[in-house]
């Protein structure tokens, strides 16, 4: 028994099955989480080690090459690069996609457990760390307040961040520029000296008092007692009156050397919120938890909780990447919605009847349903890339079911009943239907076996359409048929049809068209070299246009949000930096009035966290976060205004370096650079290239914000020791090093505790007495012998420049010179620098190459050509065994280069960029294209069988499949439009696509009724495909 | 008692069939899916690609008498729509067992 027999035959069963389908769909609809692109497990793992007080040199030196060495023979590496900077070495390892970062992360900490032994004394553990894109943080706050800004810290803590972290799916709530409380001993060294007093003493009076001791067990009678001290200050004004020792028979108070100050740590950050005193609140969530409902919770949540606010602390939306997520989404859904609209309406145009555009439109919902759930069962999104695939299935899906109506249509009107025409029509075709879906998804499938960064996106799209075309299939197989038996009837034919019916308006005009096409067909077969000169013309003439068509690689999208980064002289103290924050803050309030909350943080924090992993701080750096008001209540674009800002900020003589940029969420946060990487050892040779090289890229049209990596050398003081000096005193340098930090760093002697807070207390010198070159010379410590030296006796302060960083990649010194293009397209760019940099005079020890974005640029065209050949090639199997024929996939597969035409023609007149997203639009095309061949082939192939003769085969088929072909055409061209027409939030993201298919198929639809039949022609013999002949020639025995 | 042989289209199996109980014809034997093509203007029934419809036959040994009712009914049935295809052969039965 056939799936459609029994359909007819159990209507019931079908309803319910497909009903049951739904239902589930629905389910796993309503449980998706939403976000704008499936999730990705960036292969990326980085390895951090701090060797506390060692600097750049040091660390590349001792730390960064013996790990990255031992690391290099980790499986599945693709690229290791690293930052050594003072204290910290970051190295970097990027895997092949889809390897597993379980396995890599389990090799990696093997490979440091063997080469620990080999780091230096008193570094740390390396720590292994995983890079996710769901780390980065998904909503922030701007927090300002006035009288309780001191308390600031305890009060969020309390207030907000702890109900906050209840909300389920929250990874975790950081702060940034927090005011910390911290006691401050500051001690005068004069008074020191006169006391015979040292910091340490002073520290160490503290914590001798400052706790809490058990003493033991005191019975008495029945009970047992226990015995305590409690030495714990109750208020830091305790402090002031401890006694560090005595003189002269009277003691010495803390307060007769130093001042004690209960208050906010020193300013190394200054974070300010349009302009305000504030700090940053960011949340970030958990791994695979959905980014829209944990950012609408935490709104829901905040505004509830801001009410048990202090009046004068205000908390402030800065950014919400849930908001792009939300609208793309939604602009998404609607065009999918239109597209489904317009669907409908071909599909009615080209019927003319209700009953069955609606069986037809049925299979739309169904397909797309089991869409969603094999989302669900993959646990992946709704996302921007899921909803985009649907779009591109949703004119397909119809197809098959209208093949399938047609036929049992056709039966219907020769008198069978519904049921019996539902049977025997969908068996006439069934073979058929599925052979063309066999091409689909030869085209769609192969982008499941896509790999890298570009297969996330791939895949899920060939899973999507492939699912979808394939339940459409299985749909117009059997609901078609069950229910053209329940629906459909015998239309009488009306006598005199009114002049607005279907007949006499839409159908007459169809009939006009067929014949019109017909007679084209007729005109094309006696001129058939012609014609292909024609068409090869155009072919060729379309390819020399190729040629103003700029690449790209994911276009670039207006999310309302500006990031710039400003690097000033470094070394530049942090009060000097703000100053510069406040004018710049200034003017963007006047000039830019699209700017609604302007985030400005300068300096650095140096417990900066987590956060300091994706930017860089520094007591010379300004970091500015902007949010815009939506794309609809400005008149300029998120890239004017970010252009408007560089000419402003790149007037101010302190700036540097800057940069500004547009795009936050994009794949994983990257923005499109082209980067000239300059491999080499030598500090001075390779800084000067860099130079040179930058200087070059600034001249080059187009390119902005050339930034070179390795950042300037930075001013140092180094205290040289003499170490007969040492020797003779019977001091160590760690001696002294550790004196000189407790005097002008600190010494942390103990800690305050408060409502169960805890304070640091630290001590040191009055920042009056450490401050300058004599200052430091005139420090004075203790020698073992208890005398007093002043530490210009144990040697001389030099003022050194030294590199804040050395990077690495694939084990060697590395400069990048990264620009970014200005409205030119990124394949533009990176051909004018290479001819730039051609120029440079490169010594034979370094190495330059082009690379960055670029670089995946170019990979993924290239994955993608590969693509493109596996589809031909399984498109050519498909067709070959279905024709049994050689030559007919070729006939068909004509078609394909007239689509890239189209292609072509479409990117140029709407001038867009020939992306990853409009690539992949053109390798759709191909099935799509070739799909109308095959029907149009196939029927051919049949009338001729039938016994009619060439050419009058190929018109009289021609006339008969140009409304199928039309109709398929236009559905997915009209499903296609409101992608290609759509505006607003996240649009420049899938509109390439959209473009390049109803560029191709307009264009290659028209090309292929002409040139396939044309083709047709040429490439078959009068009567070769009369099987009977070869057969009679075998047995001829009646002659 | 004559031998009715019916050759149909399959799309009117549940013609057929409500024919013969409409006639009170009870003893049958079915012949499913029969290729063939009509002599004169009877188009292919293959069953493949290029002619993918597909006939059924019935053999029927009925009275004398209920021949004309029968052939009546197959022309009827005919007239619905001449394309569809029905065709009815009678030979006399000499012998039974």
């Amino acid at each position: 028994m056939s799936i459609y027999k029994n359909a007819v035959n159990k209507p019931i069963t079908t309803i319910m099955i497909f009903t049951a389908i739904v239902v589930m769909g629905i389910y796993a609809l309503v449980q998706m989480p939403v976000d704008l692109y499936p999730e990705m497990d960036p292969p990326f793992i980085s390895v951090m080690t701090t060797y506390a007080g060692a600097n750049a040199s040091d660390i590349e030196a001792n730390v960064t090459r013996t790990i990255e060495d031992a690391l290099n023979s980790v499986d599945n590496l693709k690229e290791i690069t690293s930052t050594s900077s003072d204290n910290l070495s970051v190295i970097f390892l990027e895997f092949e996609w889809e390897s597993n970062l379980d396995e890599a992360t389990n090799d990696i900490r093997d490979v440091i457990d063997q080469i620990i032994d080999y780091l230096p004394e008193g570094v740390e553990r390396p720590m292994i760390f995983k890079f996710n894109t769901s780390m980065m943080p998904i909503v922030f706050y701007a927090v300002t307040a006035r009288e309780n800004y001191p308390g600031l810290e305890k009060l969020l803590d309390e207030k907000i961040i702890n109900p906050l972290n209840r909300i389920e799916g929250i990874g975790s709530i950081g702060l940034m520029g927090v005011p910390r409380r911290v006691v401050y001993v500051d001690a005068d060294p004069r008074l020191l000296d006169a006391y015979n007093l040292t910091v340490e003493q002073i520290g160490n009076a503290i914590a001798g008092e400052n706790m809490n001791l058990p003493s033991g067990n005191v019975k008495m009678g029945n009970l047992d007692y226990q015995l305590r001290v409690q030495g714990e200050f109750n208020t830091s004004d305790r402090i002031r009156s401890l006694v560090v020792s005595n003189m002269a028979g009277k003691p010495v108070y803390i307060q007769d050397v130093a001042t004690v100050r209960d208050s906010i740590k020193d300013l190394t950050l200054d974070e300010t919120i349009n302009g305000e005193r504030g700090l940053r609140m960011f949340v970030m969530k958990q791994s695979g938890a959905n980014t829209m409902k944990v950012a609408r919770e935490v709104r829901k949540n905040l505004a509830e909780l801001q009410k048990e606010l202090p009046p004068d602390v205000e908390i402030n939306l800065i950014m919400d990447t849930s908001d792009f997520i939300k609208g793309s989404i939604n602009n998404l859904s609607e065009t999918l919605l239109w597209a489904f609209l317009f669907v409908i309406l071909v599909v009615l145009f080209f019927l003319g009847r209700w009953r069955a555009t609606f069986i037809i439109v049925l299979t739309i919902p169904i397909s797309l349903i089991v869409a969603f759930l094999y989302l669900f069962i993959s646990g992946s999104s709704i996302n921007v890339i899921s909803l985009t695939s649907l779009s591109i299935a949703i004119g397909m899906v119809v197809d098959d079911a209208i093949v399938v109506l047609e036929n049992i249509t056709r039966h219907v009107e020769r008198g069978a009943t519904p049921r019996e025409a539902a049977i025997y029509a969908t068996n006439e075709v069934w073979l058929a239907v599925i052979i063309t879906t066999l091409v689909v998804v030869a085209v769609f499938f192969p982008l499941t076996l896509v790999g890298g960064m570009t297969g996330v996106i791939f895949n899920e799209l060939g899973w999507i359409v492939s699912i979808t075309v394939v339940t459409s299939t299985v749909a117009a197989i059997s609901l078609t048929p069950m229910l053209s038996s329940k629906f459909l009837k015998l239309r009488e034919k009306k006598k005199q049809p009114k002049w607005y019916s279907y007949e006499r308006t839409i159908e007459k005009w169809l009939g006009w068209l067929d014949n019109f096409y017909e007679k084209t067909l007729r005109w094309a077969l006696r001129h058939k070299l012609l014609t292909l000169f024609v068409s090869l013309a155009i072919f060729v003439g379309s390819m020399l246009l190729m040629r103003f068509i700029q690449t790209d690689f994911m276009p670039e999208s207006d999310e309302s949000r500006i990031t710039a980064s400003i690097e000033l002289q470094t070394g530049t103290r942090v009060e000097e930096t703000i100053k510069t924050t406040r004018y710049i803050e200034s003017i963007i309030k006047e000039k830019f009035p699209e700017v609604q909350i302007l985030s400005a943080s300068s300096g650095s924090d140096d417990e900066g966290g987590m956060f300091s992993l994706f930017t860089t701080t520094g007591s010379n750096m300004i970091n500015l976060m902007m949010r815009l008001s939506d794309i609809e209540e400005r008149e300029k674009t998120v890239w004017e205004i970010a252009s408007g800002i560089r000419e402003e900020i790149g007037a101010l003589p302190e700036v540097i370096n800057f940069t500004v940029e547009t795009a936050g969420s994009g794949m994983g946060g990257a923005t499109n650079t082209v980067d000239v990487e300059i491999y080499g050892y030598d500090f001075n040779v390779t800084n000067t290239i860099a130079e040179e090289i930058k200087n070059r890229l600034e001249k080059v049209n187009g390119a902005i914000d050339v930034q070179v990596s390795r950042k300037n050398d930075k001013p140092e003081l180094q205290f040289v020791l003499d170490r007969d000096k040492l020797a003779l005193h019977g001091l160590t340098t760690a001696q002294v090093s550790t004196y000189l930090r407790n005097r002008v760093t600190g010494m942390i002697a103990s800690q305050y505790k408060e409502e169960g807070e805890e304070y640091d207390i630290r001590v040191r010198l009055k920042e009056e007495f450490r401050s300058s070159l004599t200052d430091l010379e005139e420090i004075s410590i203790v020698t073992p012998t208890g005398a007093r030296i002043k530490m210009k006796e144990l040697g001389e302060i030099k003022e050194y420049w030294s590199p804040p960083n050395i990077q690495h990649k694939r084990r060697e010194r590395i400069v990048t010179v990264s620009a970014k293009p200005d409205r030119i397209a990124l394949g533009e760019l990176a051909k004018r620098i290479k001819a730039e940099i051609d120029q440079v005079e490169i010594p034979q020890e370094v190495l330059l190459n082009v690379g960055g974005t670029y670089e995946d640029q170019q990979e993924s065209f290239m994955d993608l050509g590969l693509l493109m050949v596996l589809s031909l090639i399984l498109v050519f199997i498909v067709m070959a065994s279905q024709f049994e024929s050689f030559i007919m996939p070729f006939v068909i597969m004509f078609s394909i280069p007239f689509a890239f035409t189209g292609v072509i023609l479409g990117l140029l007149i709407t001038d867009t960029t020939l992306s990853l997203v409009a690539a992949l639009g053109a390798v759709l095309l191909i099935g799509i294209v070739v799909k109308n061949g095959i029907v149009l082939i196939d029927f051919t192939n049949l009338m001729r069988d039938r016994g009619l003769e060439l050419y009058e085969a190929i018109a009289v088929s021609g006339k008969s499949r140009l409304r199928p072909v039309l109709m398929t055409a236009a559905t997915t061209i009209l499903g296609m439009l409101p992608l290609a027409l759509s505006t607003g939030e996240g649009a420049e993201l899938w509109r390439p696509m959209g473009i390049t298919v109803i560029g191709g198929l307009v264009f290659s639809t028209l090309v292929t009724m002409v040139i396939v039949p044309v083709m047709y022609g040429i490439m078959s013999h009068h009567g070769e495909r009369n099987k009977k002949k070869g057969i009679i020639k075998q047995i001829r025995f009646m002659e | 008692m004559k031998a009715v042989m019916i050759i149909f289209n399959q799309t009117n199996t549940e013609r057929v069939e409500y024919m013969f109980d409409k006639l009170g014809i009870r003893g049958y034997s079915w012949f499913n899916d029969v290729k063939g093509r009509g002599s004169e203007t009877g188009e292919p029934r293959m069953g493949t690609h290029t002619w993918p419809e597909m006939n059924s036959a019935v053999l029927t040994i009925i009275p004398d008498d209920k021949v004309d009712d029968l052939l009546n009914a197959v022309e009827k049935l005919d007239n619905i729509h001449k394309e569809v295809g029905v065709r009815a052969f009678v030979w006399p039965v000499e012998k039974t067992v």
